[in-house]
């Protein structure tokens, strides 16, 4: 293995296995993250497997296959949960469906009663379903992916913007930090909430424009941090070294300086991470976030807080939501733990 | 300086007044034939005791007193309006005109004008007579740039020619263009305005924002706590209330609106008993909120009352400047795949009923004939294959010759309606078409609407009380931005029609006209009907009590304490409201009541 990883990383790792709480946390939360990844294969209306007369049917990631090719007299998409049926006084033909079969959008309602409807084993709703019938699983777990991915696309391009415009003010100083301090405190005065009405007021938002919209105001928090950490660093020998060589100011803040400002970056990326599902969720919830139907956290918590008496739909959402943020607080708190620099540093 | 351009504005008027209202200067024609209405059945209940107090809600506390300019057109204006009496007034269950300040009334032959003959009883609130100057000076008054009321200016000057003074207690009322004989006293019949409360109209906006002007209505306002309530009480003295009309009808002695700033917390007071009644039309208040001890010990009645009003011509207005849209066949597709009645089945526990026409809860002049393309997935998919959309995307969707997905965007700017729509994007997606759901702010959905930038529009419009088409129809308002033709309408047969109607003055030949226009409109299919609520539901303490029928046919249950027309008919019994508030205390109970009014239930098969 030529990848040798630095001694003194190799402690933080040692100690941040050692805090474990915030270990354990950690690796349920990746692991959480790749299921999230495969939602498709544990919750969907989709059968995993179909035997049918002989042939093998994989439906899960393929085109929509038409009913009439199980036999069924409709030619748009097979209702696998009802083919299951079908299915079953059937001894040459059967399907394995996903843990949850449904998915996030379709609405499971009855001809008896009227959604939302309670918790159910028998119809494999196993936390009830919203108002309009969807599954309430299935809407908490691709809503989750939505959230965490939103939140790490939109962490790793907010600290892009705010390492660089940060280390930037630092290294530079002068006029440049001088005039970036008061465009900081200049916007960060605009108020961030009336924005995003004002926008998605008038263009229905995206994923990539609510991360767009946040990142604009996301940026400003890391940069003060960066700003004073740069500033610190850029007085040390080491700098002046790498000055001393002909070190381009890109090759000395990206190269030199930035390795050892690592420990600063990786603190924050928790909490930045939780912000980040916090922001997407609390958005949803008002109304301003992805547009409908995208299974989101904050639309099931809003239906969950209109509907009280459907204790499920709130109940679900508010349960999943503590366990990740604890979760990724602990996280957080181990990392912190494992890279104080009062216990190590990295200058001599 | 001030005083001179007080004194000019002053003359000005005077001679506007002058101009818009020639005193006398003309004799009465000699032919007119006198009407009045004594005929027509009493709608309220000759068991009505007076007294009591009503409590009512509003969301926030009105931003002025006044009726017309800046501000005034919130939720408050109903009940400032609504003690504000027309010269006639429409019976409303027999549409027949009924007397209100004035006694009789007669048309001219051009149907321009109509004539009256005022009641010289009629009282303003401040003891002053209605003198017939009242009514010239309304002109004045909406005229007048002081208002600061665009929309009035321009109104009572293009619609409202003039008013005549023949004597103290004869006028006459004319429009600039001769309107149908069952439209005209809609426009004619003015609202006088006290002339010597407005004697001074400089800075009217701030002076007269708090001011209570005089009415001729039932009450007045008594008492107003900025911020919180207002209160308004019974003219125990009130110059009408012996009228046939108006006997045993306004019958509370105080109504209250207290400010409760959400409709959820409004709803607790309300379980508490300190609202007496409560709006429960949605399904959600029915069905659940509206559940409980309350109810089930019989201390808060239910009443479900149908009416037989203009519906709102809700639907999906497809714009046929799309492309997609142009073609016929794309339109007949999408309505045989539109799956309302699933959404009102299964999700809006069938409390709805099926729109067919655009115009819907109009009367006569609705054809009855006309049924909505039903839900039929062959059909759908015969006219789609027609189309040129025959294969279906790897995702179900279908695809035409040119790889296009038949993917379309809905505006719509109302959140309540997300769960309809989302249900609809399912089933439309078994026909193989795509939604796509653009929820927008209700302001600005309607704005992107105006300029056509829609492909198609979930939404409807509120009318008058006579099915009007030029605005939406008409091939002058199509293909261009801030008009009402949202399907971009543009069939010569249509303008045709429209024409004929718009200058037809008989009342029958405007019904056969208007059916052939409906049934127009169905064949082009551009409009898809989405569903009606002919009906008004409420919850109310079992001491509110109304007359046998509860309601009117235009309006639901008459809760609204005020409207000339149809409101005042319910009563307070205080002795049943002492038992009740009792009974509740020990435990005791009733029998629970839910009542369903189908008076005026219009059946459709």
């Amino acid at each position: 293995m030529h990848f040798q990883l630095n001694p003194l990383t190799q402690k933080k790792i040692q100690r941040f296995k050692s805090i474990r709480r915030g270990y354990y946390s950690f690796i349920l939360f990746t692991l959480i993250v790749l299921l999230s990844c495969f939602a498709e294969i544990l919750v969907n209306s989709r059968a995993l497997l179909v035997h049918y007369e002989g042939s093998w049917h994989f439906p899960t990631y393929g085109a929509v296959i038409p009913g009439k090719v199980f036999g069924l007299d409709y030619s748009y998409e097979t209702n696998y949960r009802e083919l299951e049926k079908h299915f079953n006084n059937d001894s040459k033909n059967f399907i394995i469906m996903p843990p949850i079969p449904f998915n996030a959008y379709e609405n499971d309602l009855k001809t008896s009663a009227f959604p939302p409807f309670p918790p159910s084993f028998k119809d494999s709703h196993y936390l009830g379903t919203d108002t309009i019938g969807r599954d309430v699983a299935a809407r908490l777990i691709y809503g989750f992916r939505t959230a965490i991915f939103f939140s790490l696309i939109l962490l790793v391009v907010s600290y892009l913007v705010g390492v660089s415009i940060g280390a930037a003010m630092g290294y530079f100083g002068g006029l440049f930090d001088l005039l970036f301090q008061r465009i900081i405190e200049i916007w960060s005065n605009i108020p961030f909430l009336y924005v995003i009405m004002i926008v998605s007021s008038i263009m229905i938002p995206n994923f990539l424009t609510l991360i767009a919209i946040i990142l604009l105001f996301g940026w400003i928090q890391l940069t003060w941090y960066m700003r004073t950490v740069t500033y610190k660093e850029k007085a040390r020998e080491y700098v002046m070294a790498a000055k001393a060589l002909g070190a381009s100011h890109s090759r000395v803040i990206f190269y030199h300086i930035l390795p050892n400002t690592i420990s600063i970056i990786i603190t924050f990326i928790p909490f930045s991470l939780a912000s980040g599902i916090i922001a997407l969720t609390s958005l949803d919830f008002l109304g301003f976030g992805l547009p409908a139907p995208t299974p989101s956290w904050g639309e099931l918590l809003s239906q969950g807080s209109n509907n009280l008496e459907s204790l499920w739909i709130v109940s679900s959402v508010i349960v999943s939501m503590t366990v990740i943020l604890v979760m990724v607080a602990f996280i957080g708190e181990a990392i912190r733990e494992a890279f104080d620099p009062k216990q190590h540093t990295t200058y001599e | 300086m001030k005083k001179l351009s007080i004194c000019l504005v002053t003359l000005l008027w005077a001679a506007s007044l002058f101009s818009s209202a020639s005193l006398a200067a003309t004799n009465l024609p000699d032919n007119l034939l006198w009407l009045t209405n004594d005929q027509d059945p009493v709608y309220a209940s000759p068991n009505a005791i007076k007294g009591g107090t009503l409590r009512n809600m509003l969301i926030s506390f009105p931003l002025t007193l006044r009726y017309v300019g800046p501000d005034s057109n919130g939720s408050f204006r109903p009940a400032v309006l609504g003690n504000q009496m027309s010269l006639i007034e429409e019976h409303p269950n027999t549409h027949n005109l009924l007397p209100a300040l004035a006694t009789h009334w007669a048309y001219s032959d051009d149907n321009t004008t109509m004539y009256f003959k005022l009641n010289p009883h009629a009282k303003w609130s401040d003891g002053k007579p209605v003198k017939a100057s009242d009514y010239a000076f309304t002109l004045t008054f909406m005229r007048s740039k002081e208002i600061v009321a665009p929309w009035y200016n321009t109104y009572y000057k293009k619609q409202i020619k003039e008013v005549i003074i023949y004597d103290e207690h004869t006028i006459s009322v004319s429009t600039t263009k001769p309107k149908p004989r069952d439209e005209l006293h809609s426009h004619i019949s003015i609202t006088p305005t006290p002339q010597h409360f407005y004697a001074d109209m400089s800075n009217f906006v701030r002076k007269f924002n708090w001011k209570i002007a005089p009415n001729t209505g039932a009450y007045q306002i008594s008492k107003i706590k900025k911020g919180k309530s207002i209160t308004f009480s019974r003219k125990k003295n009130w110059w009408a209330k012996d009228l046939k009309y108006y006997k045993n009808r306004f019958n509370v002695d105080k109504v209250r609106y207290s400010v409760i700033r959400d409709l959820n917390i409004g709803w607790e007071y309300f379980l508490k008993g300190k609202l007496d009644s409560f709006v429960t039309t949605l399904p959600l208040y029915w069905h659940k909120k509206a559940t409980g001890p309350e109810f089930d010990n019989g201390y808060i009645h239910k009443l479900w009352f149908y009416t037989d009003a203009p519906m709102p011509s809700v639907g999906l207005w497809l714009n046929q400047d799309k492309p997609l849209f142009k073609d016929i066949n794309i339109r007949l597709a999408l309505a045989h795949a539109f799956n309302i009645e699933k959404v009102n089945q299964q999700v809006l526990r069938g409390d709805y009923s099926r729109k067919h026409n655009i115009h819907s809860g109009f009367g006569k002049y609705t054809n009855t004939k006309i049924k909505a393309r039903e839900y039929n997935l062959d059909k759908a998919d015969k006219y789609f294959n027609k189309a040129g959309w025959e294969k279906r995307g790897r995702d179900g969707i279908r695809v035409n010759k040119a790889g296009q997905r038949l993917s379309i965007p809905v505006t719509y700017g109302n959140e309540a309606h997300t769960p309809r729509l989302v249900v609809l994007k399912e089933e439309y997606k078994k026909a193989g078409v795509e939604l796509v759901l653009r929820k927008m702010d209700s302001a600005a959905s309607f704005k992107s609407v105006l300029e056509k930038k829609h492909d198609a529009w979930w939404g409807g419009l509120i009318g008058g009380r006579k099915p009007q088409y030029w605005g939406q129809f008409h091939s002058e308002n199509a293909h261009k931005s801030q008009t009402n033709n949202f399907t971009n309408t543009d069939d010569s047969k249509i303008d045709t029609m429209i024409d004929a109607y718009r200058s037809a003055m008989k009342t029958d030949e405007r019904i056969k006209l208007a059916h052939a226009l409906q049934q127009r409109i169905h064949d082009l299919g551009a409009w898809i009907p989405r569903l009606d609520t002919p009906y008004i539901r409420i919850a109310y303490w079992q001491w509110i009590q109304f007359p046998d029928v509860p309601g009117t046919r235009m309006g639901g249950p008459a809760i609204s304490a005020f409207d000339l027309s149809q409101g005042g008919l319910f009563w307070i019994d205080k002795k049943l409201k002492k038992t009740t508030l009792t009974a509740r205390k020990k435990g005791t109970t009733f029998t629970p009541v839910t009542r369903i009014d189908e008076t005026f239930k219009v059946n459709i098969q």
